[in-house]
């Protein structure tokens, strides 16, 4: 009878007591601050962007918006928020407005498995397949560019959509391939034999357990969990530069940024938006841009490692120096994304964009395939050195002096294979003039000058001067 | 006003007729688009992305500068010569000035004609800084345009140094040039000769090795010679072609019978081609600018010539090289002051009348590509 009251008790009492606990607050902190990251890190980058840009191509970039322009992105902001909603007559409304919402929120969806700092991170971040996860989450993306590409009703914004889901997908594939290698690693350096696909995890494989002066207070405290000869990225240097490839193109910028190649699409399936909603896509895009550096810093770079963060977030340690160690890390995690978000920068002031069927032609004929030899390569080699009797520190080795030399491969086999395949690729066009030609009557066909007329001696008579 | 009626088009690769069904779409490129260079509209039929088609329309920058001509004097037409191909106005006015000599039968001092010379090169260079600027903008690369326009901006400060305008320059002058250079200009411009042969190199450094515009450029819009002489080709497009013609070098004029041109010829005849030959040239204004400040005679800088000039009865035609190919100005005059016809032949206005011919078959990406690669200014096209 008195139950339901009871029950009401305990879990008006069960609220109360979550609302006011320390996990709770915790939560609400890490959730809005991680959401704010999301959200001002794209401020951020577009600043970073125009100033490194500008200093790149000599010039001054933003100057006059607060000091050095640095408050220009917010004062973009503030205009795009109080920018009037225009949207042209025959589009597909719900779709239309539907897009942008759905571009972005796989990006801060996406942003629940990273984790920060040893303690810093959402409830997400201990999931166990984390980079399935992530993989999932980038993957959605495309569903908002398609749905923005078809609702605005516009040519150039059909094409750039569709674009861009023919990139998207074709470039999923490699992404995903080159990571495999890195869980077939995580298998084989572990102790049960078991791989693991949880970010937190591989991060931790990155650890090397020895390192100079071990014993040393000050060793200890700068290589403790920060061990850079154990970074993946020296083993594996090629699936980084394939990964980073990937997500150059999975953010659709340049060099791939066919979608919407301003100078052909116009805006591509951009062309239609304005004010806030246009500003969601850029968001999404680089929130994209943060989240693939991100997982470059974790699965290659270490993460969040860096001097002192093992040492004095170690338990034991006095609760100051932990909440020290995990602002350094916050700092390391925070300038290694950065610093490959530079990157990002960096090729865009230098590339020029790719071709639609060039770009197909990379992903499927090269990197695939790449990737592919690479996992076999990988598997093979332990075979062979595990039957070969030698230990795990020699088969990282000699993985990854193979995998060096498969990079300079790569870069030969890319340099010699973009240009040739654009040779082929442009026979069809020449092929179907020729074929013109032959269909049509001679008599209709033009009747070409002679060569001589070409004037090369210059004694042509010509204009009766 | 765009029909594509009677337009052979190509079959699509590798679909037998009637096997597959599929629309074309037609899209209107232009007039208010990023890369058309101004406001040309293209009427392209894709199939896919594939064009099949291509109606280029024209006519929406006509300011009527052949009738302005007629209505103005001889001397004040020549400011609106400026406005044909706003790139190069020096080469503009040259031509018109130098059609009017030659009806009247003057010939400029030795060191008018140098002048002019200079002042032409120096326009050729920064019409190709633009072309190549744009050219790699359209391709997708942000920072070339933003080097070559710093480039740029050099030359128009020695114009405006020259002539007091920047880019409307109205320096050129019927028997002559305006004002001899003022002192310490050929300071100011050795300097800038030899800052631009540093950036010159960083620019190829940046472009001409990479792959994805090697990619992007090599092997399309293929142009073979006889095509190029038959749709009257000239300038860079047609020297990319392998055709060895520049009038500088065939019909010398002006200071260019003593000093003498390497002309900058290539085989290929794709965009790539185009783009090296635009570059090469570069290198050689340069030179000839260097040569003719080296050799600048003394002397005075233009014959007396009346303002109210008035040219004998006749009709003449005056070609010179622009940066763009063969600029021509058919002179026919009544003896009036005024100008009874001034033609303007473009190079830009015939250059693109090759375009539907070469999009024909290639992807939509490659449109802009091509486009760019001929290198058209609108307020030559449509005058």
């Amino acid at each position: 009878m008195s139950g339901g009251v009871v029950l009401a008790e305990v879990w008006w009492e069960q609220l109360l007591h979550g609302i006011l606990s320390w996990e709770f607050l915790e939560f609400v902190v890490v959730f809005v601050s991680i959401f704010g990251f999301v959200m001002t890190s794209a401020v951020i980058l577009i600043l970073a962007e125009r100033k490194v840009m500008a200093w790149m191509q000599d010039r001054y970039g933003p100057l006059h918006t607060g000091p050095w322009g640095l408050l220009q992105t917010v004062a973009d902001v503030g205009k795009l928020l109080l920018k009037e909603d225009i949207h042209a007559g025959k589009i597909d409304k719900a779709i239309f407005i539907l897009a942008p919402s759905v571009f972005l929120a796989p990006v801060i969806a996406s942003f629940a498995v990273l984790p920060f700092s040893p303690y810093i991170s959402l409830p997400g971040a201990p999931l166990a397949t984390g980079i399935v996860y992530l993989i999932a989450m980038s993957s959605l993306d495309v569903v908002g560019v398609v749905m923005a590409g078809w609702g605005s009703n516009n040519k150039y914004a059909l094409i750039g959509g569709l674009r861009s889901a023919a990139q998207m997908i074709s470039y999923e594939l490699p992404l995903v391939l080159s990571l495999v290698s890195i869980v077939m690693l995580t298998s084989i350096l572990s102790d049960n034999g078991l791989g693991t696909i949880a970010i937190k995890d591989i991060m931790n494989f990155q650890m090397a357990q020895s390192w100079p002066g071990k014993g040393n207070p000050v060793w200890d405290f700068i290589f403790e969990g920060f061990t850079p000869w154990a970074w993946f990225i020296l083993v594996q240097p090629l699936l980084v530069l394939i990964y980073y490839t990937c997500g150059l193109a999975e953010t659709n910028r340049s060099p791939f940024d066919l979608p919407e190649a301003e100078s052909e699409l116009v805006a591509g399936y951009l062309t239609e938006y304005s004010g806030m909603r246009w500003a969601l896509f850029y968001l999404g895009e680089y929130g994209n841009m943060t989240i693939v550096s991100a997982i470059t810093a974790m699965l290659f770079l270490g993460g969040w490692s860096g001097p002192g963060v093992a040492f004095l977030t170690a338990p034991g340690m006095a609760i100051g120096w932990q909440v020290l160690g995990n602002l350094l890390a916050l700092v390391y995690f925070i300038l290694k994304i950065y610093l490959l978000c530079g990157v990002f920068i960096w090729v865009r002031t230098t590339l020029p964009r790719l071709r639609a069927d060039q770009l197909m032609q990379f992903a499927w004929l090269i990197l695939i395939p790449t990737t592919l030899v690479n996992i076999v390569l990988t598997g093979a080699l332990y075979l062979v050195l595990n039957a070969l009797g030698v230990s795990n520190v020699v088969f990282l080795v000699v993985l990854g002096v193979v995998n060096w030399l498969m990079l300079f491969g790569f870069f030969w086999v890319v340099s010699r294979a973009t240009t040739a395949s654009t040779r082929r690729a442009v026979a069809p066009a020449i092929r179907a003039r020729q074929r013109l030609a032959t269909l049509a009557p001679p008599s209709a066909a033009p009747r070409l000058p002679e060569p001589e007329r070409a004037g090369v001696t210059g004694a042509g008579a010509g204009t009766g001067r | 006003m765009a029909t594509n009626q009677g337009v052979n088009r190509p079959p699509l690769e590798g679909v037998a007729p009637g096997e597959l069904r599929s629309e074309e779409m037609i899209l209107n490129m232009g007039p208010q688009h990023p890369s058309t260079h101004g406001v040309l509209r293209l009427v392209l039929t894709l199939e896919g992305e594939t064009v099949v088609d291509c109606t280029p329309v024209i006519g929406y920058l006509h300011r009527g500068i052949e009738k302005i001509l007629e209505n103005r004097t001889v001397m004040a037409g020549i400011r609106y010569m400026d406005n044909a191909d706003y790139l190069s106005p020096m080469l503009n006015e040259t031509a018109y000035v130098g059609a009017v000599e030659q009806l009247m039968g003057i010939e400029p001092p030795r060191r008018a004609q140098y002048i002019r010379l200079i002042t032409n090169e120096l326009q050729r260079i920064a019409s190709h800084l633009v072309a190549i600027g744009t050219y790699l903008l359209d391709l997708g690369a942000f920072t070339p345009i933003l080097w070559t326009f710093r480039d740029r901006e050099g030359i128009l400060s020695l114009f405006e140094a020259l002539g007091g305008s920047r880019f409307n320059v109205n320096y050129m002058r019927v028997g002559g040039v305006l004002h001899d250079f003022p002192k310490g200009w050929l300071q100011q411009c050795e300097a800038w000769c030899n800052q631009f042969e540093k950036n010159l190199q960083e620019l190829e450094t940046l472009i001409t090795g990479n792959e994805i515009f090697e990619a992007r450029t090599q092997g399309v819009g293929y142009v073979d010679p006889q095509q190029a002489i038959a749709y009257g080709l000239t300038g860079p497009m047609l020297r990319a072609s392998g055709v060895n013609w520049d009038l500088r070098v065939n019909r010398p004029y002006m200071a260019y019978r003593e000093i003498k041109v390497n002309p900058q010829v290539r085989q290929e005849g794709d965009c790539y081609a185009r783009y090296r030959v635009r570059m090469q040239e570069m290198a050689e204004s340069l030179r000839l600018v260097r040569v003719a400040m080296d050799q600048l005679p003394g002397g005075p800088i233009s014959t007396r010539t009346p303002i109210a000039l008035r040219p004998p009865r006749g009709e003449t035609y005056f070609a010179i090289e622009s940066s763009k190919g063969e600029l021509g100005i058919y002179f026919i005059s009544d003896g009036s002051e005024y100008p009874w016809r001034a033609k303007i032949r473009g190079p830009s206005f015939v250059n693109l009348q090759i375009l539907p011919e070469l999009l024909r078959g290639h992807k939509m990406s490659d449109v802009v590509a091509i486009l760019g690669s001929l290198d058209i200014v609108l307020g030559e096209v449509d005058r």
